[in-house]
């Protein structure tokens, strides 16, 4: 089963359009939603959540519309967004308490063992976190009632290197359950590319590409290389191309490159970066 | 809903002891001042806002976008503030009613009909307050919504002061019927009935 359909999302804002997104996350793997800001990550988590109205288009979660008992549905949903949403004054004991009496399947002994794993501390008001600690505190949550799926906005921006790597791995360790699945939007590209079974680049509300990560690192390279040097390759070969006063750098197809041409690896990000700025 | 009154609960505790503070003042006032119906009514009316105030903070902490991520309907949100204000406002009127039977029996006023009259009058001005607030609110958000809060307060001050020369007129209170007022009582509860009606759809189609 998948834990996420989106067929033909549409949402129209003036001066932004959300147009006819489609993407599928099969379950227990990991989605990183990819975008600049504004590109639409943001959007789409609130329409999956149904915090915004959708124009047009259908959510599946776990094969159930999103618009039909969907409070029955977030019992499986772990969410942390950008803006954590915890009352300033609660601490950590209350909210453990406010969420045992929210979530059926919420786990005391998990939530006591998480805060405690991220040394929250356990009296201090919420208000007077730091950031880190307030994303961890989401996180905690997200992870203390079985959830099945992650939703997570922006949840590693923000952070600091050390505290944003913690953050990674304990998604990591979420998804050794093979039934687990995490879709996961940010523009800090590298977290994403640590994490991600599956990429999805967003541009001014449009899917660009939603893709295997293996795959597309796999079909995708990077040549650096003169002007006249470039233009010996097959047209086809060449995707996109930067020129800088040293020469060009090139995303090519591998398979399209003759095979004595040393192609290098390319990242998700320098991808990223490529498609966008072609698409401008 | 549970933890929805819960985190209320805990919110109360924190951000309204002003509240609890104010309610005290002016009960001891009202038992010295029994001509004074604003200074009656007041309190109730105050403690109606309650919710206001917790939706406020809930604004602030961007709880609402977050309740959205937990298993609550919309409904269920909006109820939960709902029996907030009227577990604060029952609460508040039972201790009125104690506080101004009392000052009426030292004072050697007491009348049974006078007494009930008092109380249904207050019953409907404190629940048409927070009706008229809260379906703003829940459709514009706090900020949008505070005029409506104005409007409310304005009409609070109106009916304290055509209660305070109404009731004040005994022969009028003696002419006039507890039934009336005990209707006027049970109107204020539909209103708060049919404002939660409406909180609810303006919430449900709100985009948060």
């Amino acid at each position: 089963m998948n834990a996420l359909e989106i067929s033909n999302l549409t949402k129209t804002y003036p001066g932004f359009k959300l147009d006819d997104l489609s993407l599928t996350l099969p379950s227990g793997c990991i989605m990183g939603l990819i975008g600049e800001n504004g590109a639409g990550k943001s959007t789409t988590i609130k329409l999956i959540l149904n915090m915004i109205h959708k124009d047009g288009g259908t959510v599946r979660i776990f094969g159930k519309d999103n618009g039909q008992e969907f409070e029955l549905a977030k019992e499986d949903i772990g969410v942390v967004l950008d803006e954590v949403g915890i009352p300033e004054c609660l601490n950590v004991t209350q909210i453990g308490n406010v969420m045992k009496n929210t979530f059926k399947n919420w786990d005391e002994s998990e939530f006591s063992r998480l805060t405690g794993k991220l040394e929250l501390p356990q009296n201090k008001e919420f208000k007077d976190f730091s950031r880190g600690m307030k994303m961890k505190t989401g996180i905690a949550i997200a992870l203390s009632h079985h959830s099945k799926l992650l939703i997570l906005d922006e949840a590693t921006s923000g952070l600091d290197p050390v505290v944003r790597d913690e953050v990674v791995e304990m998604f990591s360790d979420f998804t050794r359950e093979e039934d687990h699945s995490i879709l996961i939007s940010s523009h800090i590209v590298s977290d994403l590319e640590k994490l991600c079974d599956y990429v999805a680049f967003l541009h001014k509300g449009k899917l660009m590409l939603c893709e295997e990560k293996d795959q597309l690192l796999a079909e995708y390279g990077l040549i650096r290389c003169t002007k006249e040097e470039l233009e010996t390759l097959p047209k086809d070969a060449v995707k996109h191309k930067r020129e800088n006063p040293y020469g060009v750098e090139a995303m090519v197809l591998r398979n399209a490159v003759p095979s004595e041409i040393n192609v290098s690896p390319i990242s998700i990000e320098e991808l990223f970066v490529f498609m966008v700025k072609e698409a401008r | 809903m549970k933890g929805l009154l819960l985190k209320d609960w805990y919110m109360m505790k924190k951000y309204c002891r002003m509240y609890i503070l104010i309610t005290v003042i002016f009960l001891g006032v009202s038992i010295v001042n029994t001509e004074n119906l604003f200074i009656v009514f007041y309190p109730c009316v105050l403690c109606g806002m309650i919710p206001v105030t917790l939706l406020g903070y809930d604004e602030r902490s961007h709880w609402l976008l977050y309740s959205c991520t937990l298993p609550y309907s919309r409904k269920q949100v909006v109820s939960a503030k709902y029996l907030i204000g009227l577990c604060t406002q029952v609460a508040v009127l039972l201790l009125t009613a104690a506080t101004q039977a009392v000052a009426m029996s030292v004072n050697g006023t007491f009348a049974i009909g006078d007494f009930l009259i008092l109380i249904f009058a207050m019953l409907f001005v404190s629940a048409f307050a927070s009706s008229i607030s809260l379906p703003f609110i829940f459709r514009y958000g706090v900020e949008k919504g505070r005029l409506a809060y104005y409007v409310m307060i304005g009409f609070v001050c109106a009916a304290s002061f055509l209660a305070s020369n109404l009731l004040g007129d005994r022969s009028f209170a003696a002419s006039n019927s507890v039934l009336i007022y005990l209707l006027l009582g049970v109107f204020g509860l539909g209103i708060y009935a049919l404002s939660w009606y409406f909180s609810v759809t303006f919430y449900q189609k709100r985009e948060l």
